[in-house]
């Protein structure tokens, strides 16, 4: 008999292989229609208000110098007027450009992740030659984790000398440091290799282990497994929490100000920037619902995964969206695919255009934003590669995610809606307080 | 999963509008996260209650975002997290890390410039301030 519980088909290669080019073909789409396309048309009409800008600027100075005061008020107008143009041309560009940009980026590594691995995973032997001698199936753990923390730990030890390299190939003024250029490379492929093979290893499934001893006595190992890794996440954000807090109590802000805890402003907070303004605030307003969504749609997969007496909605539309189990569960795996991309988009929007307006990491205050933000991005991400995987194991699967093997969802939806929870405290912090 | 009722004082409210409503449990909390998300954009966003005179305090913001981060998280962790349905272990486990956040947010009130001397009386009874240079 075999050793593992499912078998993926050789042809399935085929389809993942054209899967991943039409990713491809989408992201240089959606690079060409928003940043070559209307991204081209906002550069010219950026272009143009800058023009308007600086002939705005050139009248006010000829006014201040020969004009009447009333002139001088006059051009003064104008000149505002000009600029706010500017400023909202140059914004509208950002928004579209990093918008093209963020997708293709995106899709690229969305297609290698997709086309590579479910390549590597469709084309094992039909015939599996794990035969343990007996009837019972058995799994001895997998030593993937480790080689992929060896990676990461890797990878980290030559992240510096990787960046300075990068620099100096960019014709930076830097000295190359080949040294941990190569510890980060190796780092990343031992990474991939035992990201690969852990994959591997989850897509033949196997039944799970039971926890055998106190405190999970009778538990799925994976199950708390995962909870014990929610720990060290939580005390990740912690740390970035109790950081910002303990500055923010220091800095004179504009909320500060307004609560009459001191006088003067001396920190513009990332919040002073978006909370005033619906457009500014907007992007984390839609993040925030996204995320939502998208956490209700993982619990809805997983519905559907463990319902065995799952049947078609009797509205149409939700009928031909979900037509059977498998492809219910698929589907909305493949929505929250597309609102958790949503959130990256829109994140790497908002920071293009806090950028724009000087808000930038060098500052106290743009250094914790950034940092707390971007590792809350980078999780989002991770987790959408995470979720491609499951994309492919619910379409390649003879029956896809069904009661037997539905726990892959509920544990990567633990992670997930640890994901909106930390959204749920970083959204206030830093977008509203 | 689905199946489970659930009970308790504020689980046991989520559970009656979900039978109110014939969905189930993660429907409403759904709802419910949708509500409060938007409740707290409106609460910083506008300055005075809309349609009326009342000036919406910093101090009050402040409590509505603390109040639904903790509605919000509560409904994320019990319910889509199943903590609410599932052994008590996990939920122990979640809440361990909670001991040293609070022991962060201690190092923080201490290492706060107020937490020397500008703390309020019944937070420092009877302190001697007399090592304090300046």
């Amino acid at each position: 008999m075999s050793g593992s519980l499912h078998d993926v088909k050789n042809e399935i290669w085929m389809k993942t292989v054209v899967i991943s080019i039409g990713i491809l073909v989408l992201g240089v789409i959606a690079y060409g229609v928003l940043a070559m396309g209307v991204g081209s048309m906002k550069h010219h009409e950026w272009e143009e208000a800058h023009d308007e800008l600086e002939n705005a600027e050139s009248s006010w100075n000829t006014a201040n110098e020969t004009g009447t005061l009333a002139e001088q008020e006059s051009a003064n107008l104008v000149w505002e007027d000009a600029h706010h143009a500017d400023i909202d041309a140059h914004l509208s560009f950002l928004t579209w450009d990093t918008a093209g940009k963020t997708i293709m980026v995106m899709f690229i590594i969305y297609a290698a992740f997709y086309g590579i691995a479910g390549f590597f995973n469709s084309i094992q032997p039909e015939e599996d030659d794990h035969h343990y001698g007996d009837d019972h199936e058995e799994h001895h753990g997998s030593a993937s984790p480790i080689l992929m923390a060896g990676g990461i730990l890797l990878f980290m030890m030559g992240f510096p000398g990787f960046v300075t390299t990068c620099k100096a190939w960019l014709g930076l003024d830097y000295d190359a440091d080949m040294g941990g250029f190569m510890l980060s490379s190796i780092g990343s492929m031992i990474l991939i290799m035992g990201i690969g093979n852990w994959w591997n290893e989850d897509l033949k499934g196997f039944p799970e282990q039971i926890a055998t001893s106190h405190p999970f006595e009778g538990q799925d190992i994976r199950k708390a497994g995962m909870w014990i890794f929610l720990i060290s996440e939580m005390m990740v954000f912690a740390t970035f929490f109790s950081s910002y807090l303990r500055m923010r109590t220091g800095w004179c802000t504009q909320w500060a100000v307004d609560a009459g805890k001191c006088d003067v402003v001396d920190t513009t907070t990332a919040s002073d920037l978006l909370r005033h303004d619906v457009m500014t605030l907007l992007p984390g307003a839609i993040n925030t619902f996204a995320l939502i969504i998208s956490s209700y749609t993982i619990v809805l997969a997983l519905k559907a995964a463990k319902n065995v007496d799952w049947q078609p909605s009797k509205n149409k539309l939700m009928a031909k969206l979900f037509p059977s189990r498998k492809k219910a569960v698929r589907n909305y795996l493949l929505i929250t695919l597309a609102l958790g991309s949503l959130f990256i988009v829109l994140k790497l929007v908002e920071w293009s255009h806090l950028i724009a307006e000087g808000f930038t990491i060098d500052t106290q205050a743009g250094s914790i934003f950034f940092v707390a933000t971007g590792a809350h991005g980078l999780h989002v991400f991770i987790g959408l590669l995470v979720m491609l995987f499951m994309i492919f194991k619910a379409d390649a699967l003879e029956d896809g995610y069904d009661e037997n093997n539905g726990q892959g969802i509920e544990y990567f939806g633990l992670y997930w809606h640890f994901v909106d929870l930390a959204w749920v405290a970083i959204f206030p912090a830093f977008y509203l307080y | 999963m689905g199946e489970h009722k659930y009970t308790g004082p504020i689980a046991g409210i989520f559970q009656k509008i979900a039978d109110k409503m014939g969905k189930d449990v993660y429907y409403v909390n759904f709802l419910i996260l949708m509500f409060f998300t938007l409740f707290e954009v409106a609460a910083v966003f506008f300055s005075k209650v809309p349609g009326t005179d009342i000036e919406i305090t910093r101090g009050a913001v402040w409590a509505v975002l603390i109040v639904v981060g903790i509605i919000k998280g509560y409904g994320i962790a019990a319910f889509f997290m199943h903590l609410k349905g599932d052994p008590f272990i996990y939920t122990r486990t979640a809440l361990f890390p909670v001991l040293f956040v609070v022991l962060m947010l201690w190092g923080i009130g201490l290492s706060n410039p107020d937490g020397i001397d500008n703390l309020p009386a019944w937070c420092t009874p009877n302190w001697d301030y007399s090592y304090v240079t300046e």
